[in-house]
């Protein structure tokens, strides 16, 4: 079974984009005010609701924050390189450890969203929302790599 | 699914890591194959049993939960 893979190297590329920008991440929830003086001028979509069908789309140039944004989008380009790579060496066992750490981290992130709906609300809810954009992503990450590591410990005893 | 990989590679002198590089896998693969907590491909399964020169049925047998 052929799957769409990238090159080993894009692991480690991976890593190093994603640590930093986790960090800065959770630097940014802690203490918003901090990182999200810097704004950029952006071209794109200032509405509330897409859905409602406003009349005349507000597309339009606007102010957004800087570091947010940047940090968003090198977590998903950091943790799909680390979600998509190669391993050293690929072969079927792999690919088996990688379909069980998609299903429970699919699984794991559902279940932490349908607890979040029943028990947080307001703007909370909101930050849930944010977080749980890249829970399929951390746990598939922690989960792959935890199955690697204890199938080499358990070779070695 | 149970088999007789182990068996195979101590009468034919292969450890692990002989048997993983003549199948082009790891050898974790092989390890978990070994200890049942892998079943291969067939394609797999059909490699392995060359390098022992056995029948697929002679290396892998089913057993009772398999059928």
């Amino acid at each position: 079974m052929k799957s769409f893979l990238l090159p080993h190297i894009f692991k480690r590329i991976g890593w190093f984009i994603m640590i930093p920008s986790m960090i800065l991440g959770i630097v940014h929830l802690i203490l918003p005010d901090l990182i999200s003086s810097i704004q950029i001028t952006t071209y794109g979509y200032f509405g509330n609701n897409f859905l409602q069908g406003e009349i005349k789309p507000p597309v339009r140039f606007g102010r957004i924050s800087l570091i947010p944004n940047m940090v968003g989008l090198l977590l998903l380009l950091g943790g799909i390189m680390l979600m998509f790579s190669k391993e050293k060496k690929e072969d079927e066992y792999i690919n088996q450890i990688r379909l069980r750490s998609f299903h429970s981290s699919v699984f794991i992130n559902y279940g932490i969203l349908f607890f979040c709906i029943l028990f947080f609300h307001h703007l909370s809810f909101f930050y849930v929302m944010i977080l749980n954009l890249y829970t399929i992503i951390i746990i598939y990450v922690f989960r792959f790599h935890y199955l690697i590591r204890k199938n080499l410990i358990d070779i070695n005893e | 699914m149970n088999n007789k990989i182990k068996v195979e590679r101590a009468v034919n002198n292969l450890t692990q890591e002989q048997l993983a590089e003549k199948v082009s896998v790891t050898r974790q693969t092989i390890n978990a194959i070994e200890l049942k907590k892998f079943v291969p491909s067939t394609v797999l399964a059909l490699k392995i049993c060359k390098v022992f020169n056995k029948r697929v049925d002679e290396v892998f047998i089913l057993e009772e939960e398999d059928l």
